[in-house]
């Protein structure tokens, strides 16, 4: 018996088909075309907007322990480091231009996390690039680094004086990068 | 002087590419056969020149002219020469311009085998692959050329990326570029057919060995790339459906829907529209995947070769190719007359149009999942990743279809056939499948996907010997031969069915192989110091040392385990390496591999001292995925090897 269903149905393309198949087509084009300002390295962090993993590590100065609680009240960038990281180096320019700027300001402290690094290496580091006189916590076995979720070096966080996490920076900070990306989160207020 | 050699020569190659596109055109309106030769010639010379470039700047990567941008960007006076030589597809320009070489080498072939025997369809054919060359051509001269002069060269260039160093990539893209390359000449032979109103068999004939070589090309290429992944990123796994792997598999599922549909319409002159339509696919999913890899609108483990300048160039080539491609299907289709029709649902036409709706919808699953990051990104600001679970459940099951029609389609006959007839011969073979079933329930397995697959597997290797056993006896007594002689004068004379057979076998190997190492890895992630021993499956594994060691362009630090199974006893050296001009480790996992199973050891970082963290897995059957894709190889050389089909001898 011959099937009248396979019959009817043929195989050459009926008008909804073309359409289907143009439509597609272009559809996948203007998505590549706008997908193309993406940025690759713009990864959301999903802890921005959270309440910030409190620490409390040993200080590279040798001082009192360095504690993120303590800032409470004040904006607080943590800056991720290393002195095996590269981009470090040209990050650090501009955290020794930022620290003067957060000595002049009431509200905003700067932190440096040192870590999967020696204490050994990283004062050497300091004393090679100029120390930006700000605590640095020392994080040799990554455990902070782990709680913040920090896939490479340099990275940097921002926290509000409630203690959240309010932006998240991938990769070496800017010249300008407070007026432009801190500043206008800090006069916007605390949401 | 070498790399200047080479650029003049890809600076006329350029020039020729335009009059590839254009002579033949100009045969063809105003009746000039000459004009169509002189086409034909102007392939040949694009692919000696190409071939010069191709070589002018190997030499520069020989001679360590670090004087040539690329060059330095990509190698170093330590680089081994078997990277040295390899580099100069190490990188974007080089890449593409190895992918114009081929793609040249290609035409030339197409142009000089098809030349007498397709002649109505030459000119189209040249005058397309012309298009695309020049495409690629204008790509690697004015957006990403590899030939460019450093004005301060450095003393030293910057090295390979040290992921790169590992013979699993440096044949990856080679093979994967071969693949996509190849469904340009079957695509173009498609495109003729269209335009002349000539959509018969003459372009599916002409171009079934290409797509063959092309699809088993991309296999390897595919194969390698998952290898390099195994070896060398040290995660235990080799598939990950990153976007890039996906890019990939995408021409490669439609690719083979294509290959099985073709078989349709030389035999019954059904699913023209069809077989047109998955050609143009594969080719712009090969296209897709090179814009998806060298333009970083999709990021991924990949991402060493991105750049978004040249992505728009890349889109814009890929919308003037898809929306002609695609405009003229819709626009001719209707001319083309399908006589038969499909009879019966219980015949081979009808299994084919479901293995081709399986495999199309397969690889629309892999291209949603791909391009839902992409778009969710583009219309909102979330970033989300689509990952192994959401491919496990919506792809496998519709591989799994795959595997049932796999088992059956080689046996149901052409047209149509009875159920008593299905019946006798899917007896012996179900009830082995249910057996399967059965024994794996008993052992243990415990994953619906994984008990479905070992029946599977079963059904389909039965269906595949009881043919093999029934048609060597058929032929025994036929011609009274022996067996053996039977068996050997039955696979030669049938190449294209016993080679797809081989294929079909191979592939349940890797099906095995992924069902072992995705359901049954055992993974240890512990802190060990000298001294200490662990057991996992039967191995027994002692850290006897941790020590430093070097090559020519990297320092380590290197463990060696002892591992002890049943009496035997071998050395585990995993590695943690960091290259000299790279600043990041690299790990180098240690693998003991065996035909059950794989012993897999990764070294993580020093904890404190004198204790290292360590990652050891044990996967089952690995060597099954690769093994297989040896077997599924040799099937498609197999079936490359028999011509047009015989003709049938006069009764």
């Amino acid at each position: 018996m011959t099937h009248r269903f396979f019959k009817d149905k043929g195989t050459n393309m009926n008008g909804i088909w073309k359409i289907i198949l143009l439509g597609a087509v272009l559809a996948i084009l203007i998505l590549f075309a706008l997908g193309l300002n993406n940025d690759p390295r713009n990864i959301p962090s999903p802890l921005v907007n959270r309440p910030a993993t409190n620490f409390t590590a040993p200080a590279l100065d040798g001082g009192p322990p360095v504690s993120l609680e303590f800032y409470r009240g004040k904006w607080v960038l943590v800056n991720f480091w290393g002195s095996w990281c590269i981009s470090c180096i040209s990050e650090h320019p501009y955290l020794l231009e930022l620290a003067n700027k957060a000595k002049m300001r009431k509200d905003f402290v700067i932190i440096g996390v040192d870590f999967r690094d020696t204490p050994e290496a990283a004062k050497a580091f300091l004393a090679r690039h100029g120390n930006p006189g700000y605590k640095q916590a020392m994080d040799p076995e990554q455990k902070i680094a782990i709680d913040w979720g920090v896939y490479g070096a340099p990275e940097s966080y921002l926290v509000d004086p409630m203690g959240t996490i309010r932006m998240k920076h991938t990769g070496p900070l800017f010249p300008g990068w407070f007026e432009m990306r801190a500043l206008p989160l800090m006069e916007g207020g605390e949401r | 002087m070498w790399i200047e050699i080479a650029h003049f020569s890809t600076l006329i190659a350029l020039v020729l590419s335009i009059v590839l596109l254009t002579a033949p055109l100009i045969g063809v309106f105003w009746q000039r056969p000459v004009w169509v030769r002189i086409g034909r010639q102007a392939s040949f010379i694009i692919c000696a020149l190409l071939t010069l470039a191709c070589a002018g700047l190997i030499i520069s990567f020989l001679k360590h002219d670090f004087s040539v941008k690329y060059v330095a960007e990509h190698a170093s006076l330590k680089l081994p020469i078997f990277y040295l030589a390899t580099a100069m597809w190490g990188g974007h320009e080089g890449s593409l311009l190895l992918w114009a070489w081929m793609l040249s080498l290609f035409v030339a072939i197409a142009a000089w085998k098809h030349w007498s025997t397709h002649s109505v369809s030459m000119p189209w054919v040249l005058s397309i692959l012309g298009g695309v060359l020049l495409g690629f051509l204008l790509l690697v001269v004015f957006l990403s050329s590899p030939f460019d002069r450093l004005i301060n060269p450095p003393f030293d260039g910057r090295d390979l990326n040290p992921l790169l160093q590992d013979p699993g990539m440096v044949f990856h893209p080679p093979f994967l570029y071969l693949g996509y390359v190849g469904f340009a000449i079957p695509y173009a032979f498609a495109m003729a057919a269209l335009i002349t109103s000539q959509s018969d068999n003459e372009w599916i004939l002409a171009t079934r060995r290409w797509t063959l070589f092309s699809w088993a090309m991309l296999t390897i290429g595919i194969v390698f790339g998952a290898y390099w992944a195994y070896y060398e990123l040290g995660w235990g796994g080799y598939w990950a459906w990153d976007p890039v792997e996906n890019a990939s598999f995408m021409p490669w599922l439609t690719g083979l829907a294509f290959l099985h549909s073709v078989m349709v319409q030389e035999r019954r002159r059904m699913f023209k529209t069809w077989n047109l339509f998955l050609i143009i696919t594969t080719f712009a999913l090969s296209l897709l995947g090179t814009f998806l890899v060298r333009s970083g609108v999709l990021s991924s483990v990949h991402a060493f070769a991105t750049d978004p300048g040249r992505g728009v160039y890349i889109l814009v080539f890929m919308a003037v190719l898809l929306l002609l491609s695609f405009g003229l299907l819709t626009m001719k289709s209707d001319q083309l007359k399908e006589t038969p029709q499909l009879e019966s649902p219980l015949s081979k036409e009808f299994s084919f149009l479901i293995n081709n709706l399986f495999l199309v919808a397969g690889a629309c699953t892999v291209l949603l999942g791909t391009l839902y990051p992409l778009a969710v990104e583009t219309l909102s600001t979330a970033k989300v990743s689509v990952g192994a679970p959401y491919y496990n459940k919506v792809f496998i099951p519709i591989m799994l279809g795959m595997l049932l029609l796999m088992g059956a389609g080689p046996i149901i006959p052409w047209q149509r056939t009875t159920l008593a007839r299905l019946r006798r011969e899917f007896l012996l073979p179900i009830a082995l499948g249910a057996i399967g079933i059965i024994t794996a329930l008993l052992l243990g397995v415990t994953h619906p996907f994984g008990v479905a697959s070992v029946g599977l597997i079963l059904f389909v290797t039965s269906t595949h010997l009881q043919d093999l056993i029934r048609n060597t006896k058929a032929r025994m007594d036929k011609e009274s031969l022996g067996p053996l002689v039977g068996f050997i004068q039955l696979i030669q004379r049938n190449k294209r069915r016993y080679g797809g057979m081989l294929v079909h076998l191979g592939t349940l190997t890797m099906v095995a192989g992924f069902v072992g190492s995705g359901l049954f890895q055992e993974e240890r992630n512990l802190f060990l110091s000298l001294g200490d021993t662990l057991r996992i499956g039967s191995w027994s594994l002692t850290l006897q040392s941790v020590d430093k060691t070097a090559r020519r362009n990297w320092k380590a630090d290197e463990a060696v385990f002892k591992a002890e199974n049943n009496g035997k006893t071998i050395l585990l050296k995993p590695q943690k390496r960091t290259y000299s001009k790279s600043d990041q480790p690299t790990t180098e996992a240690a693998i003991h591999s065996a035909w059950n199973e794989d012993l897999y050891v990764v070294m993580g970082d020093a904890v404190k001292e004198g204790v290292w963290s360590f990652r050891i897995y044990r996967t089952p059957l690995v060597s099954w995925v690769w093994t297989g894709t040896g077997i599924m190889i040799v099937g498609v050389f197999w079936a490359m090897m028999q011509g047009r089909r015989l003709q049938r001898k006069p009764v």
